[in-house]
């Protein structure tokens, strides 16, 4: 019996001297680094981009992107209005920059298993993907960046709105721009973050879980302080709610464009309080808490997705198609 | 009772071709139960659904009774907001697994089979609503039961025979609509994924799911005379919670029931006209049933 080898990879260095003749280039095979991820994301976001947006004229894709973001915040609004008979400027102001930053989430977390969904059920484009020399999910990052923009943009134009329209107290001369610079690079990051943890599950399920960021999306919305203060969840909801980055986020942004609205993480029941002893979060606590939950969130992400990746290679999940 | 699918032999093609009613009306029967089956096999062997369609849907629910307890609101109103959750379940299926679905079917390439099958494509329809069903029903009652014990919702109902029919003409006139919108998603092609994504907020706002459409004024009376959900959510809430604050300014629920006849009615005609054209299409034409691409 002989004693098994290890594997070598077969590098153009370690092939036998007959096979690199002229017609191998040894660059091809070893690839060029940065230089090709760069490429495979930006071809990844350009066809996102296309898919999302070349199925009808500019006019009808500025409604379809501001209608969904917009009726979300509407629906807030209506509510608050209907119990406080629209005097209550300061908590409307707290609902619409919420809902309006939720819209953007949802974009964010529904865009990358989207994109997965799309590839393998309807286009059955994924199995050529995934064994394309690019990075899966360097791929399915960049198909997901077109409704992230879409998200943004809708998010921030149902904020426009809110202010024009919806009687939100804003003075653009007390925006805090460090702060809001630092939330929106950190919350981007986490979002995705999250989407990428969707996207790992959708690789595992069938056809009809085009619902399932959605539902995720949703759940979320309940523990995150985006339409209402943490502090009338009970405290293990609220517990929840601490450790996710868009409870953080949406403080951040919060506080960085209404200074006077209430805190959605402290006050005086909260547990924050409990925990901390102070009525509401400095502005360097938020961040930091935004980025440590971020990188938690982004690790648990990244775990996830090269789990899901594996096993679907194992099981033949790549190039399924299901339906019912 | 002899089978009608023993294989007789018959003089001419026309006279095979020839069905009694009983046959017809038995294999219409058939293409239901057919349809309906993948649906609910499905919904057994992919179990990852009583967590995303179920428990996580209802957590999007449970924000806005948060929202209403944090604004200090009326318990009736945190009845509304479970009430419109649990029908969310209905229009969720109705779009997503009925309006585009012959879309989506012409994609996995099943919908030329479905025009060439023996059986009305209302059958096919009405098979896919009745496997969605399973799924919408054990949302919604799930929605109901967690918002009857965790929240505390009181229903309060006078008139339960009303309020059954109501909720049954409400799916009859929802899932006409769906029938009326899966032929329309086919014609438009690639847009009715983005059509669909179209018709959840801003429906939801324009239904008033989470607060009294006759709070929207003129836009909630064209929201009642025109989409189901709108009108029996409205009835279904002035029935389940009778004498409850902020429920004015709409029809009874006796001339919502009407409202739901003539939509139910209005919506299957519709969809029976656009069905038989689109078949007429597929076969005179050849390209309405095939896959692109």
């Amino acid at each position: 019996m002989t004693t098994p080898t290890a594997a070598r990879p077969a590098t153009p260095e370690t092939l036998p001297r007959a096979f690199v003749g002229p017609g191998l280039d040894p660059a091809r095979a070893r690839g060029n680094g940065f230089a090709d991820t760069r490429r495979a994301f930006l071809t990844a976001t350009r066809l996102g981009w296309l898919l999302e947006a070349n199925w009808t004229d500019p006019v009808l894709f500025f409604i379809y992107s501001i209608a969904k973001p917009l009726a979300s915040v509407l629906i807030l609004v209506f509510m608050v209005n209907v119990i406080s008979g629209g005097g209550s400027t300061g908590l409307r102001a707290f609902v619409v920059v919420g809902s309006s930053l939720w819209s953007f989430v949802f974009s964010g977390v529904a865009g990358l298993g989207w994109a997965i969904l799309d590839d393998r059920e309807r286009y059955r484009m994924l199995r050529y993907v995934f064994v394309s020399p690019s990075d899966f999910v360097v791929v399915i990052l960049g198909r997901g960046v077109a409704r992230v923009a879409v998200g943004l943009a809708g998010a921030i134009i149902s904020l426009a709105v809110g202010i024009a329209f919806l009687g939100v107290d804003f003075d653009p001369g007390r925006i805090d721009w460090p702060v809001l610079a630092v939330a929106m690079v950190l919350g981007l990051w986490a979002v995705i973050a999250i989407g990428v943890l969707i996207a790992a599950v959708c690789i595992q399920t069938r056809q009809e879980s085009w619902q399932y960021p959605e539902a995720v999306a949703g759940a979320l919305f309940l523990v995150s302080g985006a339409v209402f203060p943490l502090s009338v969840l009970p405290p293990f909801a609220q517990a929840v709610g601490l450790i996710s980055p868009l409870s953080w986020w949406m403080e951040g942004v919060r506080r960085a464009l209404l200074p006077h609205a209430p805190s959605a993480i402290g006050g005086t029941t909260s547990l924050f309080h409990d925990l901390t002893g102070a009525v509401e979060p400095s502005a360097a606590t938020v961040l930091l808490a935004l980025s440590a939950t971020g990188v938690l969130v982004t690790l648990a992400a990244t775990l996830a997705f090269r789990r899901s990746e594996r096993r679907a290679k194992d099981l033949g999940l790549i190039d399924r198609t299901t339906g019912s | 009772m002899s089978s009608v699918y023993v294989n007789r032999p018959t003089a001419s093609p026309q006279a095979a071709a020839a069905w009694d009613t009983r046959r017809q009306l038995l294999t219409n029967v058939r293409g239901i139960g057919g349809r309906a089956y993948p649906r609910v096999s499905g919904i057994l062997r992919e179990r990852s659904w009583l967590f995303f369609e179920i428990l996580l849907p209802f957590m999007t629910t449970s924000g806005f009774v948060f929202v209403y307890r944090a604004l200090q609101a009326p318990p009736a109103y945190i009845g509304f907001v479970v009430l419109g959750g649990a029908m969310t379940a209905f229009w969720l299926n109705v779009m997503w697994m009925m309006a585009a679905q012959l879309y989506w079917e012409k994609d996995q390439g099943n919908l030329e089979l479905y025009f060439t099958a023996p059986v009305s494509m209302m059958s096919i329809l009405l098979g896919m609503a009745v496997g969605g069903m399973a799924m919408s029903f054990a949302r919604a009652i799930v929605v109901l039961a967690i918002g009857a014990i965790v929240y505390g919702v009181q229903f309060q109902i006078e008139q339960w025979a009303l309020l059954l029919a109501v909720f049954a003409l409400t799916l009859a006139a929802l899932y006409g609509l769906g029938m009326v919108l899966a032929s329309l998603f086919l014609l438009w092609g690639r847009e009715a994924w983005h059509l669909t994504q179209l018709t959840v907020e801003p429906i939801y706002f324009v239904s008033g799911l989470n607060f009294p459409v006759g709070r929207l004024g003129a836009l909630g009376a064209l929201a009642i005379g025109t989409i189901p959900l709108a009108v029996g959510l409205d009835a279904m809430r002035q029935l389940a919670f009778v004498n409850a604050p902020g429920l004015g300014g709409t029809p009874s629920p006796g001339i919502e029931a009407g409202i739901l006849v003539v939509m139910t009615v209005i919506f299957i005609g519709v969809a029976r006209w656009m069905l038989t054209r689109l078949e007429m299409l597929a076969r005179r034409e050849g390209k309405l049933t095939m896959r692109w691409g």
